[in-house]
């Protein structure tokens, strides 16, 4: 369905004013060579800490900022910038936000929110476009009068369904999801989970979800991809990922989520030190090994590549035999 | 053990052009000596109100303590002058809250700004009275002034207080605090800024930390590291800790004690044991549902329906009933109370009422 290789995304950092300072140019490496693929009609998720480039993988997907390297593949066609007709592109493909105040316009009623695109992407008839807003706003849980609210009137998990019924009216077969719940209460977060299940299995949606939260990965993905500064360490089924950690990155992740359990206080357990590096100057070697509790020489002048370790599992560690 | 805080029938109003909004609702709390409780609830349901109002940082107007006292030791904290609150704000209660760079100075260097902190300590301990006695004003305004001197001229600070400083900064698990101390804020990741938060309240010694949101804007990793550092703290250094968080899971890893709040008032209360392996109340048993736990197609999440209430047209009864899938007649009517069962676990819901 989707597939990139080696996709890379470097951020230029603005050199000083200062001529006679001559610097080398230096980049923010957001996305440092991911190579990953989604089938038809399974959520993969991205999870990782802040800054390490889950949201600018997800927004190159999206052929919102173009990539400075490697390739991507929208359902078997390579996308090269330039050649190839964005609205073809988008009409298969969809995004939801994280947060749903700033992705409706203030000023916008819902039903022009979500007709909008409509008219622009698939040139259809006014009325055709009216049925499709009514059609999406039932399918994600709200009646058809609220096509005449203003974003002001909706509370926020209302909002978040209209981001969906938006991105839902235009029946693409990949959502991209960056952070759909992060906003939301606990109580409204399930809700919205839940829906997008719903809309998953009537429609036989493909998702890539964008996340920190481990749980909510956990309850909606088929594949996980973990991401650290940029790179993907460990990549594979749900309930490998999650079960049977490979990467130590993985496992001080997995190991520091809270799990609402008093009896089994995992977080109180966890051995991680430091905080996530700089994307300027990333260690050498393998990006996690000042963090990391069984790193040797090796770690800190080779990169490890990833590797499969069972089918489909692949992992990016030179010591994978120790976290067994 | 005695109880630190008694919080009895406080109720807090927020005036707003449509009438007062009342955001936390007669709510009775206790809270003893070496306890770390937890305060759980989604945004809107008074939690942050709660430990504004113990720590006298309500913004008045528009926010009204309505009734109701808090008991802190032997003194009511609502009844004292915005003066003779200061004795204890920051000092013997102390506070963190959710963003740690707005709540630092960005102009100072980390180290001074914990070195004033102790100086102020140190003042308190020398008797000098209270921080409205005159003199205390002006030594406080004199040493300053000198600190500030001090720091202009870059003569730093003076060795014996560097040294408690950076006693401090060794007690929040901080690295290098040689090098940290003579960093600016915006120079530290926000675990660590987070930390040189929490090393400047427990400089003081307070007998009560609060700690609103503490690591709600911080990555999971570094989330595990600052409270596994506070559950350590409460060992080493003897405060009680009120937490105030939105997530049940954060809550049930470090809390002594949970306390689940709706709508401004406590829906719950209960050791943290009982509250997970049997929360009675439904809606905690709703917000426990709604923690996605297992795989995808193996289970299933089980939402609470509805949206949270607007705190200017609540309902009459109970303020959980129009979303409770439990409900009964009575709940429309009438309004629970918080009743005990069993002995550590209170709730507010008419179905463990005998009377009905």
């Amino acid at each position: 369905m989707l597939r990139t290789e080696n996709l890379t995304k470097y951020f230029p950092i603005r050199k000083g004013f200062n001529p006679f300072l001559r610097r080398e140019q230096r980049f923010v490496r957001a996305v440092d060579g991911v190579s990953i693929s989604v089938q038809k009609g399974k959520t993969a998720a991205i999870v990782g800490e802040s800054g390490c480039g889950k949201t600018t993988l997800a927004r190159t997907i999206g052929l919102m900022t173009k990539p400075t390297g490697g390739k991507l593949y929208f359902e078997e066609k390579e996308i090269v910038e330039g050649k190839i007709d964005r609205r073809l592109i988008y009409r298969n493909m969809q995004m939801v936000y994280q947060d749903p105040e700033s992705s409706l316009d203030p000023r916008m009623k819902i039903g022009r929110s979500i007709g909008e695109p409509l008219y622009g992407l698939m040139k259809w008839e006014k009325k055709v476009v009216n049925q499709a807003v009514t059609r999406s706003l039932e399918l994600v849980g709200l009646s058809a009068d609220f096509a005449e609210r203003l974003p002001r009137q909706l509370s926020g998990g209302q909002k978040q369904r209209v981001a969906i019924a938006r991105a839902i009216a235009i029946q693409p077969s990949l959502v991209i999801l960056d952070e759909p719940t992060s906003a939301l209460d606990a109580s409204v977060q399930a809700q919205i989970l839940k829906l997008l299940l719903d809309l998953q299995k009537e429609f036989n949606l493909t998702y890539i979800l964008i996340t920190h939260n481990i749980a909510v990965a956990k309850y909606m993905a088929d594949f996980v991809a973990v991401m650290y500064a940029g790179n993907l360490v460990e990549y594979g089924p749900c309930k490998t990922v999650i079960s049977k950690p490979r990467h130590p990155y993985t496992i001080a992740l997995i190991t520091s989520a809270p799990v609402p359990d008093p009896t089994t206080r995992n977080l109180l357990q966890t051995e991680i030190k430091g905080e996530v590096p700089s994307a300027i100057d990333p260690p050498s070697g393998c990006k996690f090994h000042p963090r990391c509790p069984f790193a040797e020489a090796i770690c800190t002048s080779t990169v490890p590549p990833l590797e499969e370790l069972s089918s489909g599992h692949l992992v990016a560690c030179h010591f994978v035999n120790k976290t067994a | 053990m005695g109880s630190l805080l008694n919080i009895q029938g406080l109720t807090v109003a927020y005036d707003s052009r449509s009438g007062p909004v009342t955001a936390v609702d007669h709510v009775n709390l206790e809270l003893k000596q070496d306890e770390f409780l937890a305060v759980v609830g989604e945004s809107g349901c008074g939690k942050s109100t709660l430990s504004l109002s113990v720590i006298g940082l309500l913004p008045k107007p528009p926010a009204k303590i309505v009734e109701g006292s808090i008991q802190y030791k032997d003194t009511d904290l609502v009844r004292l002058s915005g003066n003779k609150i200061r004795e204890y704000r920051g000092t013997e209660i102390a506070m963190i809250f959710q963003e740690p760079l707005t709540s630092l100075s960005p102009v100072y260097r980390v180290g001074d700004q914990i070195a004033e902190a102790i100086l102020v300590r140190e003042l308190r301990k020398d008797g000098k009275g209270g921080v409205e006695s005159e003199i205390m004003q002006r030594t406080y305004k004199r040493s300053a002034r000198q600190l500030r001197r001090m720091v202009r001229l870059r003569h730093g600070i003076p060795s014996d207080l560097r040294e408690e400083v950076i006693r401090y900064l060794r007690l929040v698990r901080i690295g290098d605090p040689e090098q940290v101390l003579n960093r600016y804020p915006f120079e530290l990741s926000g675990g660590m800024t987070q930390r040189v938060m929490i090393a400047m309240a427990l400089s003081q010694e307070p007998a009560l930390l609060l700690a609103d949101e503490p690591t709600t804007a911080l990555d999971v990793t570094t989330q595990a590291q600052v409270l596994k550092l506070m559950k350590e703290l409460i060992r080493k250094v003897r405060t009680s800790i009120l937490l105030v968080t939105h997530d049940l899971a954060v809550a049930s890893q470090v809390a002594d004690r949970v306390v689940v709040m709706y709508a401004g008032e406590i829906a719950e209360d209960a050791d943290v044991i009982s509250l997970f392996s049997h929360p009675l109340h439904p809606y905690t048993q709703g917000l426990l549902s709604c923690i996605p736990s297992g795989y995808k197609d193996e289970s299933e999440l089980k939402p609470i329906s509805g949206s949270l209430p607007d705190l200017r047209s609540l309902p009459v009864g109970c303020r959980y009933a129009p979303r409770c899938p439990r409900v009964m007649d009575v709940c429309n009517k009438q309004h629970p109370q918080l009743i005990q069962q069993g002995k550590t676990q209170k709730v507010s819901c008419f179905l463990y009422d005998q009377h009905n």
